[in-house]
């Protein structure tokens, strides 16, 4: 992606993300990796805007630059006379410029129309963006689980096939975002009264792309980030399949955690006992606390209060933390509190030391459950 | 000696008595000439207590950008230890420095900068008037700019609005404390609206009403032909803006939905509204830039300028297309009819502005130009303008766009056209205009090591913002991904020499002011009729109404007033036969 230092570390760690090498060295200067077909015709248009911008740029300076140089005044000398008035000139520059225009519109136009409607086999993806996350849900239930660490949020990584249509049907939970693929070219405005659609091919399995927000959204719009990483179509479809998650099947305080991070809590809410995110308050020995109020008054972290603030995150606003929050009713489920309240509970030293050796007996404990159940069935 | 230059030199009377002397000379003690300066009601005064107070204001925008270039020297990254490096300020404050630098810039620099500052002092000279058509109302004007900029600094400051300069809602109006500062901010800019439009009215009758006896349409300085269009599109667009302001205000007050969807409203209606204002708006910023240039050009390379209609004509064309284009910065958030249409609509801006350059060029035909820091800048104007005008191209076309929209390319293409168009222009008519204006000369080398270090400092800036941007940086990013780096850091030390530029040219006007060589009446030899006045200029302008006898550029047939015939020879006159017209 990176003209001038080729080499620099790029934030995805486990694969690079996807590299502009193979364009030419104008291309590289100017444009990120090319990994779709638009992305192709769309580089096209963009070059020949390119060249036309250089030679006219060239028309402009060339006499400009030569009429500097020779006509300096010199004291005593007369200047010469020359006309101060051409007609055909004036139309000439005129119309020629407006002709070429003409085809760059139509150009760009054409482009754009050709990358508006999906094809027909296109596969759904429902994206819902909101302050400051992004979350993908594939068509099967499948929610993404991997996850690369970035200043001080988690970037989700979510897969696409390549050589296969994806259209994103999107919608912002709060106010205007914009998804943008530099790689794909591609970018929309993301409003909380519509859907907005993309569709996009990836070319090339086994590379990474940025997903960024382009649309400002507040204190976190710069880490609103995501990673795309094409799969083989094979291994995509494996994807979605491991991918399916029931969060009543999973240990509690790891269903936490789960939604923790595909509902966006970590954009704000810091669970590193070394860091402190600056946006809420962050988790790490959370439960149990007791918080300073905004507005006088304290509060001790408990269930009603974690459900409080989960549902109507205004109503008790611990101090030093504006309350920036939106309501997650009818995002997260009375069993996703829970859940929730059972991954802060693990969020100390004492919670840490005690994880494994609870989550053992819980798993022992489901084993035996299903043992027994097995046994009364058969 | 021109016919106009029949008035007598030097500050003598008229024979009624009354002794002529310089609108700078103080009234009597300070407070006297506090409140006289206070109460004024000469265009003059009140052109430089503008340009005093847009210079502060340029200041203070530019120590916002200076924060925000320094904060993206290094992304933000987290070490090994797990500590937070490379962050100078918080998002949040990072956020609130860019929405400062934003809207100082836009609406208390760069859009009162020319029209007000310029305008005023030279538009009743250039047209050998006495004042405008509506002295009182230019005062008023004066205060409501002051106020409007007063609850603009107050909303800004006090709570600290983070939302960018366009305000988009939903954003801009979720209930927290912070955004309710923004309606304070939106009412400044209503205020500020109103004082664009009394400027505005004021120029348009002044244009049509206050001409010297004998100037035509066609004989006016082509510096006025632009400030024309200007106003006008100041009179015609600003009232959207108040507009849009009032249909806030409604929408909190009384909860109608109108821009909030969670009443029902559209927040792309609110993207129309405020881009019908604010793309006219960038019109407003760079016609009067191309005014000045037209000035620079001709008189520095002492030479009648190429196609004078076209020039003339082409300022009213850039007028009227500048209202049906807006819809191009919304190209990710429209329909894709509304998008061809508007795409469409944008190419059509191009022309005027091609033509402008086109006739520039030719004007330096057999010039005979010097290299004096106002050329330098109108000279440096032709570089960064071009770049910033085919770089246009690239947002106007919908397929590149759609790339493009909200990243580092457009932050390039906009600063190019507003700083290396209106702004570069603005630093070059001030050099140019400051002997007339203070009747004192600066000191040219100063000047040019000046211009220099902004000029080199500009586009190490902002070039490199092109490669990044048409490469995904999207902009209002306190952080970035680490790949962006090294561009970012050409980026701020760029910041760094445009910071030494403008300090150098700060010092040398305090310096020319304190101890400068008293400037000649006609330093450089134009023809328009402010130099045919005092440097200062007399409190009423003119010792008696000039009467036009020559254009604005006629350079080959007249010398110009108070000149030496030895400095500014004229050419041979052409042969009866090589006449074409």
């Amino acid at each position: 992606m990176n003209f001038l230092n080729p080499i620099m570390s790029s934030l995805a760690t486990t694969a690079p993300i996807a590299s502009n090498a193979d364009l030419n060295f104008l291309e590289r200067m100017f444009l990120s990796a090319q990994s779709s077909e638009y992305a192709g015709s769309h580089d096209f248009v963009f070059m020949v805007i390119m060249w036309l911008s250089i030679v006219f740029f060239l028309l402009v300076m060339g006499p400009f630059t030569y009429f500097v140089i020779k006509y300096r005044r010199k004291p005593g000398v007369a200047i010469q006379r020359s006309v101060s008035h051409n007609t055909p000139l004036e139309l000439a520059w005129s119309i020629i410029p407006l002709l070429l225009l003409c085809v760059l519109f139509f150009m760009g136009f054409e482009v754009f129309i050709s990358g508006q409607i999906a094809p027909a086999n296109a596969e759904t993806i429902n994206v819902r963006a909101k302050k400051w996350n992004w979350n993908f849900a594939y068509d099967n239930g499948a929610l993404t689980d991997e996850y690369t660490e970035y200043v001080a949020t988690d970037v989700p990584v979510f897969a696409i096939p390549a050589g296969k249509p994806i259209r994103l049907v999107m919608d912002s939970e709060d106010v205007i975002h914009s998804l943008y693929v530099p790689d794909f070219r591609k970018k929309i405005d993301i409003f909380p009264n519509r859907y907005s659609t993309m569709w996009f091919e990836a070319s090339h399995a086994g590379e990474r792309h940025y997903v960024f927000c382009a649309e400002y959204c507040g204190d976190q719009h710069s880490q609103m980030m995501a990673i795309l990483d094409v799969l083989s179509p094979e291994a995509y479809d494996q994807w979605k399949l491991d991918n399916v998650v029931s969060i009543g099947d999973m240990y509690p305080p790891d269903a936490g955690e789960f939604l923790f991070r595909s509902q966006g809590c970590n954009a704000c809410h810091s669970i590193d006992p070394a860091k402190s995110a600056s946006t809420g308050p962050p988790w790490w020995g959370i439960w149990g606390r007791t918080e300073a109020l905004e507005g006088g008054g304290q509060v001790t972290v408990d269930e009603n209060y974690v459900r409080e603030s989960i549902y109507t995150p205004a109503a008790q606003v611990v101090l030093g933390y504006p309350n920036q929050m939106n309501s997650y009713q009818g995002l997260i489920d009375p069993d996703g509190i829970n859940a929730i309240i059972a991954f802060m509970k693990t969020l100390s030293d004492e919670g840490q030391a005690n994880y494994e050796a609870e989550k053992a007996a819980w798993q022992a404990a489901k084993d035996a459950a299903e043992a027994e159940e097995q046994a009364t069935e058969q | 000696m021109s016919t106009t230059n029949a008035t007598s030199t030097g500050n003598d009377s008229h024979g009624d008595g009354h002794h002529d002397v310089s609108y700078l000379h103080p009234k009597g003690p300070l407070w006297v000439t506090l409140w006289d300066w206070a109460t004024t009601i000469d265009h003059k005064k009140i052109g430089v207590m503008y340009m005093f107070a847009t210079t502060f204001m340029f200041f203070l925008g530019g120590v916002f950008a200076l924060a925000v270039r320094a904060e993206l020297f290094m992304p933000t990254q987290v070490n090994e230890a797990g500590e937070i490096v490379g962050q100078l300020f918080a998002n949040n404050i990072y956020n609130r420095m860019f929405t400062l630098h934003g809207v100082v810039m836009v609406f208390l620099f760069i859009i009162p900068a020319i029209p007000a500052a310029f305008g005023n002092f030279l538009l009743p000279l250039m047209l050998g008037a006495k004042d405008v058509a509506f002295p009182r109302l230019n005062l008023l004007s004066w205060y409501v700019y002051l106020l409007g900029a007063g609850v603009a600094i107050i909303a800004l400051l006090g709570g600290g609005i983070d939302t960018g300069w366009t305000f988009y809602t939903p954003y801009s109006i979720t209930g927290t404390e912070m955004h309710r500062q923004v309606f304070l901010m939106t009412m400044g800019a209503f205020i500020l609206g109103f004082s664009s439009i009394f400027t505005g009215l004021n120029f348009v009758v002044t244009v049509h009403k206050l001409r010297a006896p004998g100037m035509g349409w066609f004989d006016m300085p082509l510096f006025v032909w632009a400030i024309y269009a200007t106003s006008l599109i100041q009179v015609l667009a600003t009232p959207v803006l108040g507009i849009t302001v009032l249909l806030l205000a409604i929408e909190q007050a009384f909860h109608v939905g109108i821009f909030d969807p969670a009443l029902g409203g559209d927040p792309v209606l609110f993207m129309h509204f405020f881009w019908f204002y604010s793309h006219p708006a960038v019109y407003i910023m760079i016609l009067p830039g191309m005014g000045i240039m037209s000035e620079l050009i001709a008189v520095h390379a002492r030479k009648r300028i190429f196609g004078y209609k076209a020039i003339a004509f082409s300022s009213l064309g850039i007028a009227a297309v500048s209202f049906i284009v807006w819809g191009h910065h919304l190209f990710t958030a429209q329909t894709a009819m509304a998008n061809a249409i508007f795409s469409a609509l944008t190419f059509f801006v191009a022309i005027p502005s091609a033509i402008k350059v086109f006739n520039w060029v030719a004007t330096l035909y057999k010039s005979g130009i010097v290299f004096n820091t106002p050329m330098l800048y109108a000279l440096g104007f032709m570089f960064t303008f071009t770049i910033g005008g085919v770089t246009g191209l690239f947002l106007a076309t919908i397929a590149t766009d759609i790339n493009l929209h909200d990243t580092y390319f457009v932050v390039a293409h906009f600063h190019y056209v507003m700083m290396g168009g209106a702004g570069i222009a603005l630093f070059g008519g001030m050099h140019h205009w400051w002997p007339k204006m203070f009747g004192k000369m600066y000191n040219e080398k100063a000047g040019i090591a000046g211009f220099i270090f902004v000029f080199i400092g500009f586009n190490t800036t902002f070039f490199i913002q092109f490669l990044m941007g048409s490469q995904g940086m999207p902009r209002r990013y306190a952080t970035y991904v680490p790949e962006f780096t090294i561009y970012h850091q050409i980026s701020t030390v760029g910041s760094w020499l445009l910071l030494i530029g403008f300090l150098i040219h700060l010092f040398n006007f305090i310096a020319s002011l304190r101890n400068g060589k008293p400037a000649p009446r006609n330093p450089w030899g134009g023809l328009t009729l402010e130099w045919t006045t005092d440097a200062p200029p007399i409190e009423h302008n003119f010792h008696h109404e000039p009467v036009i006898h020559h254009g604005p550029y006629d350079f080959e047939d007249v010398v110009p007033p108070f000149c030496d015939e030895k400095d500014y020879p004229l050419p041979a006159p052409l042969k009866p036969s090589d006449k074409k017209h």
